[in-house]
């Protein structure tokens, strides 16, 4: 009984820290009413209208389509590259330098670069996404390369394996953990560098809708876009931690015996 | 058929010049032969067995498998590291660790060999486990179903029951001998334990303190199939005991001996 009531504490002091705040901002925005404090009423108005009709397909799919074809190109790339790097040690000293430069810009400087490149189009936003989320999946993807146990790499080569194979079917699984914790950084980056790249130059998107909406003091449709790239991050790590403990599920057994034993 | 399907011709290896493992290492074995190999432990068994496995060159001389000469591991060769635990992929279950080297060839008869090789190590019950949700000797039996799976002609075997409970291991040697008599394939035991080493083999080759080289090769003529009660008996058996002990401590007594004039 007490375990049981001590397992819903939390919970219940969750919910009624999210109730104080919203009660806050419904207190503030009814006692001083101002453009820039829309009453919840209107931003969850605004914020279902996002997602039927009109807005979904020239607000979230355009956002959702880049952000999956960046994060998508990016995980390919920073897994392949970084499993080859890190397995094929002799590659390392010739790449690494740039590798380490690189990673010290910060995604968004690439921004004007990038809408030289490709002008003001989708390319340009997918390759500013991809950009900024590559970094952490290829430097995790090297480290995990690296740290395989060599001696299942042996085992590998008296089974005789291809080099392809024995990335694909021993450094891949075997850096799948460090994979995983490198691609949830990405993600977060993706999602900055979705709303950043749709700031500029823009016709559709979340991120255009904010701007424009805030350009016409439709302060409501600022905050229901604002809470709508909110509600996507949320899904997506969900999703992602879901698709984590399916695929590791071995990984958590392993070193949970060995951290015990 | 009369060629051995390993000679050892003078093999040497070393990590660093300083410090030479293996000193002119020579034996041979022929094919379907059970050769143990007893040497103190570091003395460079684990070494020796990765040259013969081609995952490392020896520095001189010569490994030859059926005459030839491997820069990787030859296709017939089979070996279970002394690492066992560390040898398992632990993102894979015992069935699909056991069936890793079977490749090009179609999944009923893949399935088919692993559910044998898993039968021949008594290991059917735990197929859908982890490696990590098994006992030493369980994880032990999983390597050699994986190595015996593949169908070799040489199966190699680094200390295979080095860390396991007495009566494990005495399963253990039982179920090695039967596999390795069934598939009449050609065996090399590693192992410290010089019980173990002329209770299995048919001929035991031991190893000096490091550098190691051959002091002696042992014929072992003790008939087949053999008991742990019996053969352990037999005054064969006890004399083959005494002469390899006696080697084994003769080179015990050089080291500790060695040992002391540098200590001087
Ligand atoms: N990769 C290595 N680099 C340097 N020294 C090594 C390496 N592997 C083993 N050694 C050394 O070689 C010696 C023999 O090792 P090993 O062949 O494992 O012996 P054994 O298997 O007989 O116990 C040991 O002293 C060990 O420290
Ligand atoms: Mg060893």
């Amino acid at each position: 009984m007490t375990a049981k009531r001590n397992h819903i504490a939390p919970f219940v002091w969750q919910i009624c820290t999210i109730a104080a705040l919203l009660a806050l901002w419904q207190w503030a925005a009814l006692n001083h009413p101002a453009p820039h404090l829309p009453t919840l009423q209107n931003i969850a108005a605004g914020y279902l209208r996002l997602w039927h009709g009109d807005l979904l397909f020239t607000a979230i799919i355009p956002s959702m389509s880049r952000l999956a074809v960046g994060f998508f190109i990016a995980v390919a790339v920073g897994c392949v590259l970084g499993l080859m790097l890190g397995y094929l040690r002799e590659l390392d000293p010739w790449i690494r330098p740039v590798l380490e430069y690189l990673r010290f810009i910060p995604a968004v400087a690439i921004l004007p670069a990038a809408l030289l490149l490709f002008g003001p189009t989708d390319t340009m936003r997918v390759f500013v996404i991809a950009f900024g989320s590559v970094f952490p999946v290829l430097l995790a993807a090297i480290d995990g390369a690296r740290r395989v146990e060599p001696l299942l790499l042996e085992v590998a080569r008296v089974e005789r394996l291809t080099i392809p194979e024995r990335l694909f079917r021993v450094v891949l699984p075997a850096a799948m953990p460090s994979i995983f914790a490198g691609v949830r950084i990405a993600l977060s980056i993706a999602l900055v560098m979705m709303v950043i790249s749709e700031l500029i130059a823009a016709d559709n998107g979340l991120g255009f809708y904010i701007l424009r909406n805030q350009r016409l003091f439709q302060t409501a449709n600022v905050y229901a876009g604002v809470l709508t790239i909110g509600t996507i991050g949320l899904v997506l790590t969900l999703a992602l931690l879901a698709l984590e403990k399916r695929v590791l599920a071995w990984h958590r057994g392993w070193r949970g015996l060995a951290n015990a034993g | 058929m009369n060629e051995p399907i390993l000679v050892m011709d003078a093999v040497s290896k070393a990590y660093s010049a300083a410090a030479p493992i293996l000193k002119d290492i020579s034996f041979s074995q022929k094919a379907g032969e059970f050769v143990a190999v007893v040497g103190p432990s570091g003395c460079g068994k684990t070494t020796m067995l990765r040259c013969i496995a081609a995952l490392m060159q020896p520095d001189q001389g010569q490994v030859l498998h059926n005459g030839m000469h491997f820069f990787d591991p030859p296709p017939w060769l089979s070996i279970v590291f002394q690492d066992y635990n560390r040898s398992l992929f632990p993102w894979l279950s015992v069935r699909r660790n056991v069936a890793f080297g079977l490749r090009d060839i179609d999944k009923r008869e893949r399935d088919e060999r692993v559910q044998t090789a898993l039968q021949a190590v008594a290991l059917e019950h735990a197929a859908d486990l982890y490696p990590w949700q098994l006992s030493g000797g369980m994880q032990q039996r999983c390597a050699l179903a994986r190595s015996i799976v593949v169908q070799p002609k040489l199966l190699l075997l680094d200390e295979p029951f080095a860390s396991v409970d007495a009566q494990t291991r005495i399963d253990l040697q039982d179920m090695v001998m039967d596999i390795c008599k069934k598939m009449s394939l050609s065996t090399l035991l590693v192992t410290h334990d010089i019980d173990e080493a002329v209770f299995m083999a048919d001929k035991v080759v031991v190893l000096s303190t490091r550098p190691a080289h051959v002091v002696e090769e042992i014929a072992v003529d003790l008939p087949w199939p053999r008991d742990q009660l019996t053969t352990k008996e037999s005054p064969e058996f006890l004399r083959l005991r005494h002469r390899v002990y006696t080697l084994v401590r003769h080179q015990a007594q050089k080291h500790a001996g060695a040992n002391r004039e540098e200590l001087k």
